[in-house]
């Protein structure tokens, strides 16, 4: 009976010196604790109530339910959007990987000058998109004197139209990002690259394997987690491309550069939809939710290889 | 031991060499190497130098090859012109505003979280990590959408509130402080406790003054980042004079006016995070490989 009245007390006793010694930690994490709730989590659950409704933010707000999921299956422009998206991860990715790579295995060799150029490569990626789209405007401009079409004429091939030319405009932007970013990506690959132990590459030596079945063995496996988190990381980068699209091409010519986010946006503000645009954002996050799922899965993001 | 390593073996060349069969002596590989780095640089620096040059050259409808790469008159008129014609001193002045703002309050907020997530034990720590790990995963665009929607609700659009509101606190930057603050041994704050300070004197006067490099280099991340952000400061501002530069810039590029104009717009959105870039490379650097190999 005795024991059955203390504890109660004693709980309460345990819990308020928790409580007490709790307090003096929040006022270090209110700040962020304040702006991740205005700026993110009540955007966030107020995404999934807009999507519900047709809205355009000033007069016009109805209830619609699921109408606006149900309106993406016949908006050709978001299927064109989507496939857009994809074509430009697909023009994007794979080359950046690849570049970022070599370049990193180019200047980890022990020469003078290595950091100048290490820093020299990182330069563009330091650089706003405004300023590389107010120039690289310039550069990709279809008269056949502008500074690529004089390249290509050097080297005999006919000017080209470049972001006017539909089948051009989605591969020139993808380009200027891998232009952009590969400075960005050596990097963390050069981390990776010197982070292999040499003793690795001995053992593996003792062990009797040489030349290919050496990096096959040691190399490879050891930069497998990087891959893994450059792969993710520049594939949800290109799911989410914006700002390039928006200065140089607007969307255009003819929608060849529609991607998602672009769509969302010009759905926002060029039609004030806000409703589906809130829908559409809803479908962006699971695609990237989806997409970078399969890819961790797939590469084996987590494991521990070191 | 090291001697004993051959150090034809330790270079990456290792990889044409030996997969490719591609065995070149010792001096053309480095003559190979200098050359295609030479050329990268070239790609990479080219078109800045081209943009300084067009930006002071007279009267230039159309950037054209041939080009001279040092102008005959050098003038400054086009960014005459260009302060004349935009607002790109009110737009310069916005980014300075908002990124120095952003910066020094996100590197404040993360460096008091870190410590908190860090070194204290309170209620809900764990359901707050794990809520913050949560948001870093959100893509930002998606998030665009409603965030302008609550901002506009709460009369916030064109205010310096908005463009600063969410680089006020970082996720990024609390987990890279929280990793910091572990690797400072505990001892110290032992050692403060038993000299009598608290938790607070303890984060300000004992732990924070060995985590100024790691400040420094979340500062330059941040600012970087801050400047360099289009999409939401496009969102959050529709009056011209609410712009940031590179948002304002972006409305220059689509006008379509004289090549030397727009390069003067390049040179003045340029030259902010070049001169941060020369100053704390090392630091950028470091950062960037510190975010890799954490995952």
């Amino acid at each position: 009976m005795s024991s059955a009245t203390l504890r109660p007390v004693a709980q309460r006793r345990a819990l308020t010196k928790r409580i007490l010694k709790s307090l003096p930690w929040y006022p270090f994490i209110i700040i962020n604790l304040v702006v991740f709730v205005v700026f993110n989590l009540w955007p966030w659950l107020s995404m999934f109530q807009t999507a519900t409704f047709k809205t355009d933010l000033l007069s016009h707000r109805e209830f619609v339910g699921l109408d606006n999921f149900v309106k993406m299956a016949g908006d050709e422009l978001l299927h064109l959007a989507l496939k857009n998206t994809f074509l430009f991860a697909l023009l994007y990715v794979p080359p950046l990987v690849v570049v970022s790579l070599l370049v990193a295995i180019l200047v980890n060799q022990k020469l003078r000058g290595m950091k100048f150029f290490r820093s020299v490569y990182f330069l563009p990626n330091v650089t706003n998109i405004a300023v590389l789209a107010l120039v690289f405007r310039r550069f990709l401009s279809p008269r056949d004197d502008a500074p690529f079409n004089y390249l290509l004429g050097l080297v005999g091939i006919p000017a080209q139209r470049f972001l006017l030319d539909i089948h051009q405009a989605l591969a020139s932007i993808a380009g200027l990002g891998v232009w952009q970013s590969f400075g960005f990506f050596m990097v963390i690959w050069l981390a990776a690259l010197q982070a292999i132990p040499q003793p690795l590459y001995d053992a593996g030596r003792v062990d009797g394997a040489y030349g290919w079945r050496l990096h096959r063995h040691v190399t490879i496996p050891l930069l497998r987690p990087t891959a893994a988190f450059v792969v993710v990381i520049t594939t949800i980068g290109a799911l989410q491309e914006f700002g390039a699209i928006f200065i140089l091409t607007g969307g255009g010519p003819v929608n060849a550069t529609t991607t998602a986010v672009y769509h969302i946006y010009s759905q926002a503000f060029n039609f004030t939809r806000f409703g589906y645009a809130s829908a559409l954002s809803i479908l962006l996050f699971l695609i990237i939710l989806v997409i970078a799922y399969i890819q961790n899965r797939y590469l084996k993001f987590d494991e521990e290889v070191y | 031991m090291s001697s004993l390593r051959p150090q034809a073996q330790r270079s990456p060349l290792t990889f044409l060499r030996v997969w490719i069969g591609f065995q070149p002596n010792q001096g053309l590989r480095t003559v190979i190497t200098y050359l295609l780095m030479g050329v990268l640089a070239a790609s990479t620096v080219g078109p800045f130098i081209i943009m300084l040059s067009v930006s002071l050259t007279q009267n230039i409808r159309f950037l054209l090859f041939p080009i001279d790469l040092i102008p005959n008159p050098i003038t400054l008129e086009n960014f005459q012109l260009l302060f004349a014609r935009t607002l790109a001193l009110r737009w310069t002045y916005n980014s300075f505003y908002v990124a120095l703002v952003s910066t020094l309050g996100g590197v404040f907020t993360s460096t008091m979280a870190g410590y908190a997530f860090a070194r204290g034990d309170f209620i809900g720590r764990n359901v707050l990590f794990y809520m913050f790990v949560g948001i870093l995963i959100m893509p930002e665009t998606a998030l665009i959408i409603p965030q302008y929607i609550m901002l506009s609700d709460l009369g916030l659009v064109n205010s310096y509130t908005a463009l600063i509101g969410p680089w006020f606190a970082s996720i990024f930057g609390t987990f890279l402080m929280r990793q910091q603050f572990l690797s400072i041994p505990r001892d110290y704050d032992d050692a403060a406790r038993i000299d009598g300070a608290n938790i607070f004197d303890t984060w300000l006067r004992v732990l924070m003054p060995q985590l100024i490099p790691a400040m420094v280099t979340l500062g330059i991340l941040r600012f970087m980042g801050n400047w360099n952000s289009f999409l939401y400061p496009l969102i959050v501002t529709t009056k011209a004079e609410m712009r940031t530069l590179p948002v304002g810039l972006g409305t220059v590029a689509r006008s379509g006016g004289d090549a030397g104009l727009d390069m003067a717009g390049a040179v003045l959105g340029f030259v902010p995070t070049f001169v941060v870039f020369l100053l704390g490379q090392r630091y950028i650097i470091q950062g960037v490989s510190l975010s890799g190999l954490k995952g």
